[in-house]
């Protein structure tokens, strides 16, 4: 290969020497190199008018040639005009096709090309000398060099091969139109606004279709300037007749005062040239136009929120609180200031939540939701916090006067409470969560902390409510020897919470996260024993074994996440041998690349082990019978990529998705390089609606 | 892959009740103007670890190399890029040539190779090539062709990320009419002045990861 392409090299920079050096005297009608014919697409004779003319790149199949923005590499082909008897004007490039390159996309052309250029002869013949170079690519590359000249004779009358002609209009008909010329008239397409934050990573470009009702696919669109947007397919969002872009910046890269675009329906392309890119205020244009207002944004958090109050991870906490209104000291005023102190520390840690995410976004890093329960102390802290209400719930220990103070109905409780609901809601991201928080990380800092205390708002709301109008918290019933059998009751969903975070420890630090969690268990419970059993000394052993029990427990969890690989991986490489047998293949871009390329449909499930929702959807749909056995019907390549410990490439997919937590599954259907993204709370029907549609 | 991640990783903890909490934080894994450069480990062709905090506190030019790429070629068969490193080299500039090619795929090289190679080339970098076979150096700076360009300032800032110069042609000829960016990037920053160009479209053939 090497070989062949240096003689190649070395004998197009031979015929290029040779041509620069003697002058058009060597050119030929004709160039070649490797993969590569071009030769001349012109009238037999030409009129004394303006005649399109062309060179047309034979290539072989699997190569290609590039557009005038060649993507992440490659390079356009140059065309450099020494002579004309007439006047010769730009080149005219064709509307070209994303061309994924291993880890890498182009922007070029699959088989033949013509490139266009206008001349005007000025004489009695035409004469054009040219030198030209390009570059050919399959995966690796070869440029290639030549000159050509051509002289036709000009009289009265065009005329070409009508073989060549419908050649050239073949490709003049994908040549995109200036928008300028065609005004309103040709495109149905209104630009209503291109955004860049100058410290993001990402540019909006927001088209108004004008026609909600019209089932049609969002146009395509390509970036002019390859040194400020990378190739990459933008991310794409129809909401009603609005279409929202993101693409991609090229790191570091300035933002120009404007930009410009080719936007094509499939048939017919149009250049927009200079588009002036509102800074800052990425919102701003969307919140006027249409697209996703701050207040439905707004709305969105606020409904997220309060169906977070019904998520298994945050029930119990709160059943915890509502065991401490409706106990015996529960009086109407209190409630209310109860209520009141709840959603105090739900809307503090939310807005610190929020800062914090302001504040890394800022430092320029990224952070998901749920982040919390990634961190092995964490989940270590909280599997002993829920134990340990679960062992009082049952009755193994009184908590009136201890933790129960904390979660329960002191002053800094039902405070306490809160900051405990938002952490242990966080894994449990509701529908509207994702969204929300996808356009939170998008938003001015105003707006991305207006949707944070709007998601403490909706979780605190029904709570508030409960405590502020007792007229239904009096349709509960009276208090009696019923409340024991229900805190008994509500101890199990507490064990359950336990045994949940036993698995994540595990799925974090490997087997030994089980042993660990649960000698942890162990030595609480013996403690309690110890301190029930009052012999002389029993206290303070008790508290000692409790102290060694924490900092070995802890410690432990903590230098196996930091040594990491060592047992995290490990789990993770088990997880993904086992994955692989069920089809499920690891989360590899290039893979899912070669696939896409293949039109292969391509499923993907962004999930992680702390995910409640994520495995209820994996276990009831997506690992159902019925559902596997439709993606095997259909040859779907499937790809689990599992965020449990925070891959930075998934993140980084994920956020080209718009969206910064689990789950998101998004489907490429074969040969379609825009994902459709999936509900967060996924049916079988789902599923099969996508085959159905298909179809 | 991992190991390198989770050293990065710095836990914040808050103590809040008896409830532990803990935000981990991380860089997004690709080398931007304006950020902190992402750490490495690499062996070079002789042999020697080399790793971003060997130099802390000194200027750092990093180019993606494939002696089969025709535009590593354009500024190889050129003497190009051996300018430029005996140039910068001679100031105290260090410069590290990395091969992220996977075995099997083109521009791969095994040490013994990469020596000749570096005899062949001329090499005038600061150590033989750096070997990333994995692509895991490659992956975290985001190098997507050869020859891509990274310079990083002696606080480990990038302050440059993209192609060698604004001419995308493969022709030779080119260069002397070719603005350089790495070279007025670090004689920008040598004078003490703000970089000009911090980023640009690397051109050139794509790494073979």
């Amino acid at each position: 290969m090497s070989h062949k392409s240096l003689i190649g090299i070395v004998v197009a920079v031979f015929l290029w020497a040779l041509t620069c050096g003697s002058g058009a005297v060597a050119a030929q009608e004709t160039a070649q190199g490797d993969h590569v014919q071009v030769r001349w697409l012109a009238p037999e004779q030409f009129e004394s008018g303006r005649e399109t003319i062309g060179f047309y790149f034979e290539v072989d199949p699997g190569w290609h040639v590039y557009w005038r923005n060649a993507g992440d590499s490659g390079a356009a082909p140059r065309f450099d005009f020494v002579a004309a008897s007439g006047e010769v004007g730009d080149i005219q490039w064709p509307l070209p096709v994303r061309l994924p390159i291993e880890h890498l996309t182009n922007l070029g052309y699959e088989g033949n090309v013509v490139y266009l250029f206008p001349v005007t002869p000025d004489a009695s013949r035409m004469e054009i000398v040219v030198n030209l170079e390009w570059l050919v690519c399959k995966v690796d590359c070869i440029p290639g060099y030549g000159s050509m000249s051509l002289s036709r004779p000009v009289a009265d009358a065009v005329q070409w091969s009508p073989g060549e002609r419908a050649l050239r209009d073949r490709f003049a008909a994908r040549v995109p139109q200036p928008l300028a010329v065609q005004d309103s008239s040709s495109m149905s397409w209104r630009v209503a606004g291109v955004s860049a934050a100058p410290e993001g990573d990402s540019l909006q470009l927001v088209i108004d279709t004008g026609d909600a009702e019209a089932e049609f696919s969002p146009p395509e669109v390509f970036p002019l300037d390859g040194g400020f947007l990378t190739a990459k397919a933008p991310q794409v969002e129809k909401t009603g007749d609005v279409v929202r872009y993101t693409f991609q910046r090229v790191p570091g890269a300035v933002v120009p005062p404007s930009t410009g675009f080719v936007i094509s329906d499939g048939s017919s392309a149009w250049q927009l040239d200079e588009l002036e890119i509102q800074a800052a205020a990425a919102s701003e244009p969307l919140a006027s136009g249409s697209g996703q207002p701050l207040w439905l944004l707004l709305l969105a958090a606020i409904a997220g929120g309060a169906i977070l109050n019904l998520m298994p991870c945050v029930f119990p906490v709160l059943s915890i609180k509502l065991l401490g209104l409706i106990g015996p000291q529960g009086e109407a005023s209190g409630r209310l200031h109860e209520g009141l102190r709840y959603a105090a520390g739900v809307l503090v840690t939310f807005a610190a939540l929020g800062a914090l995410l302001l504040i890394l976004r800022a430092g320029g890093a990224a952070i998901g939701w749920g982040f919390q329960l990634q961190s092995a102390p964490v989940v270590l802290g909280l599997i002993l916090l829920f134990w340990v209400m679960a062992l009082s719930f049952s009755g193994l220990y009184e908590f009136g006067h201890h933790l129960m103070n904390l979660a329960g109905r002191s002053r800094g409780g039902a405070f306490a409470t809160g900051v405990l609901a938002v952490f242990v809601a966080a894994p449990c991201t509701g529908p509207f969560m994702g969204a929300a928080l996808g356009a939170a990380t998008l938003l001015p800092a105003y707006g991305a902390m207006a949707i944070f205390l709007g998601l403490g708002v909706g979780l605190a709301l029904p709570f508030v409510l409960l405590c502020a109008f007792p007229a239904l918290l009096n349709r509960l019933p009276a208090p009696g020897q019923w409340m024991e059998t229900l805190r008994q009751l509500l101890a199990f969903p507490l064990y359950a919470t336990v045994i949940w975070l036993l698995w994540v420890l595990g799925r974090l630090v490997g087997e030994s996260g089980w042993l660990i969690g649960t000698l942890l268990m162990l030595a609480v419970v013996f403690a309690f024993w110890l301190g029930r059993h009052g012999f002389r000394g029993s206290r303070w052993i008790a508290w000692g074994l409790v102290l060694a029990a924490l900092v070995a427990s802890f410690g432990a969890a903590h230098r196996l996440q930091a040594s990491g690989s060592g047992s995290g991986s490990g789990q993770g490489a088990q997880g993904a041998a086992a994955q692989s047998a069920a089809g499920w293949r690891p989360y590899d871009r290039n893979a899912i690349g070669q696939a896409l390329a293949r039109g292969q449909g391509v499923f993907i499930d962004y999930t992680a082990a702390w995910c409640i929702t994520c495995q209820v959807n994996k276990k009831l749909v997506l690992e159902s019978e019925g559902v596997e056995a439709l993606f095997r019907a259909h040859d779907v390549y499937l790809v689990r990529a599992d965020w449990t410990d925070q891959d930075p490439e998934i993140t980084r997919a994920l956020a080209e998705l718009g969206r910064n937590s689990v789950p998101v599954y998004a489907w490429y259907a074969p040969g379609e390089r825009t994902p459709v993204l999936l509900p967060q709370i996924l049916q079988a029907d789902m599923i099969e609606a996508l085959f159905a549609a298909g179809k | 892959m991992t190991q390198g991640k989770s050293g990065k990783r710095s836990i914040r903890k808050w103590l809040g009740g008896s409830v532990l909490l803990a935000l981990p934080m991380w860089a997004l894994a690709v080398a931007v103007p304006g950020e902190k450069a992402p750490a490495f480990t690499e062996v070079d062709a002789a042999g020697e670890t080399r790793s971003l905090e060997d130099y802390a506190g000194q200027w750092l030019v990093l180019e993606w190399f494939n002696k089969d790429c025709p535009y590593v070629r354009k500024h190889y068969g050129s003497g190009n890029m051996q300018a430029l490193q005996k140039k910068y080299t001679d100031k105290d500039i260090n410069w590290l040539t990395v091969i992220s090619s996977a075995k099997g795929k083109q521009g791969y090289l095994e040490p013994a190779q990469a020596l000749d190679v570096a005899e062949s080339h001329n090499l005038n970098a600061s150590a033989p090539f750096l070997l990333d076979a994995d692509g895991s150096m490659g992956r975290a700076y985001g190098a997507k062709t050869t020859p891509h360009m990274f310079i990083i300032n002696p606080e480990g800032v990038v302050v440059y990320a993209g192609a060698i110069d604004d001419n995308d042609s493969a022709n030779p000829a080119v260069i002397p009419d070719s603005n350089n960016f790495v070279a007025a990037a670090l004689d920008a920053s040598l004078a003490g002045k703000a970089v000009g160009t911090a980023s640009s479209r690397a051109y050139g053939c794509s790494v073979k990861y």
